[in-house]
């Protein structure tokens, strides 16, 4: 009997080619010429990747065409989950998800969308895919798990003293029996305290994000029945360079196994960063057949959540 | 973190805690005295975001780059702590 499992079949990745050079957004997000040098030095910050001419729509329907082996595999699509860190996107009655679904040939589909985990949504629709598929009745039924998001207000296009965010997507087809990245672990942990909008936790949420984010990957790395050192390459979410080198020295593992060239290059992409990180994992050869790597995500907002997960390729 | 006397740039460290003090005093808003051994987060307020604008001050008006990668934050609590830490960890910018 073949062991049901998440695996991730394929992965597309769309960036718009439209790349913003970090001071040319100082007068528009109102950063000032020392928060502009700071992300760039420290946060590791060059250009954004941002375009005003596409859609939320446009920016789907791209990742989902670059999905070459879905093609005549539509009709075994059974679910379509799309991780999203912005609850509401577009006016109701709109739904560029339903609607990129349609014109894919996967309106028969079960398409849905998570949010509320912020920028860990990806993780979670990927994770919530798998369940899904293992419960499915029919061994060969695939998944669609979806990212995207426009950068389109202020909010959405800054975190304050943290990282500028990008514009891209990202398809990923899922199975319960593909060869090739196999889920191992997910660790998640939902830390409600970390309310933005209702407490004044901004300055302890600092001070606990890395502790947080190594708990949780150590119990991912433990629950795949590894050790931290056993993992050949992180991808991590692209918040920025200088966090990721601190919790690299927290946990005492190297900084150069962590894949943190999209940072400079994308921005953070909300929950899309994992598989941009990924695709260029894929493209520059850095997995190797049998390698375990992590992905890691944090959500920060209406609350705060922490998510990893363990593959091996 | 302990860091050995030997590799600190004694010419460099005295300038460090210079610029500093009178970085810290500025962002923490404090019209007394900076000294080394205050903490800079308990004493000071000093945020985090504030700390990278304090290394870019430093870096900027000393003209060096710090290996931010290898600075353990948690262990540098107090100005002298993160002085002698950079005077042994930067080099020409």
């Amino acid at each position: 009997m073949i062991p049901i499992v998440t695996a991730l079949d394929a992965v597309s990745v769309y960036t718009p080619a439209v790349r913003v050079p970090i001071e040319s957004l100082a007068e528009p997000l109102g950063l000032t010429d020392i928060q502009v040098r700071l992300f760039r030095r420290f946060h590791g910050l060059g250009e954004i990747s941002l375009d005003p001419e596409r859609s939320l729509a446009d920016l789907l329907r791209a990742a989902i065409d670059g999905l070459g082996s879905l093609r005549g595999r539509e009709h075994l699509v059974r679910y379509v989950v799309y991780g999203r860190a912005m609850p509401v996107v577009v006016p109701y009655p709109a739904n560029p998800l339903h609607e990129v679904c349609r014109e894919a040939g996967l309106g028969h589909a079960l398409a849905f969308t998570v949010t509320h985990q912020s920028c860990a949504g990806g993780l979670l629709a990927l994770e919530s895919a798998g369940r899904l598929l293992e419960a499915d009745p029919d061994p060969d039924a695939l998944a669609l798990v979806l990212t995207g998001e426009k950068a389109f207000t202020r909010d959405a296009r800054l975190l304050p003293g943290t990282s500028i965010f990008g514009e891209g997507a990202s398809a990923a087809l899922v199975s319960t029996h593909g060869p090739r990245d196999r889920l191992l672990s997910f660790s998640c942990a939902q830390r409600g305290e970390f309310d933005t909008e209702f407490g004044e936790s901004a300055e302890r949420f600092q001070r606990e994000y890395r502790p947080f984010l190594a708990e949780v990957i150590r119990d991912a790395v433990g629950a795949a029945g590894l050790a931290l050192d056993d993992i050949a390459l992180v991808l991590p979410h692209n918040v920025n360079v200088v966090t990721w080198q601190r919790l690299c020295l927290l946990m005492d593992f190297p900084v150069e196994r962590v894949l943190l060239s999209n940072v400079p290059v994308n921005g953070h992409l909300f929950c899309s960063d994992a598989f941009a990180n990924y695709a260029t994992a894929r493209e520059r050869g850095l997995l190797r057949e049998g390698d375990r790597y992590l992905v890691a995500a944090v959500g920060a907002g209406a609350g705060a959540t922490f998510s990893a997960m363990v593959f091996q390729h | 973190m302990t860091v050995p006397e030997a590799q600190v740039d004694a010419a460099l460290r005295p300038r460090v805690v210079e610029v500093m003090t009178e970085v810290i005093a500025r962002l923490s808003e404090r019209d007394g005295p900076v000294t080394e051994d205050m903490d800079l987060a308990d004493e000071l307020g000093l945020s985090s975001s504030m700390g990278l604008e304090l290394l870019l001050e430093v870096e900027e008006r000393l003209g060096v780059q710090i290996d931010v990668e290898k600075m353990r934050t948690d262990e540098l609590r107090t100005v002298g702590l993160l002085a002698t830490f950079i005077a042994a960890h930067c080099r020409p910018a």
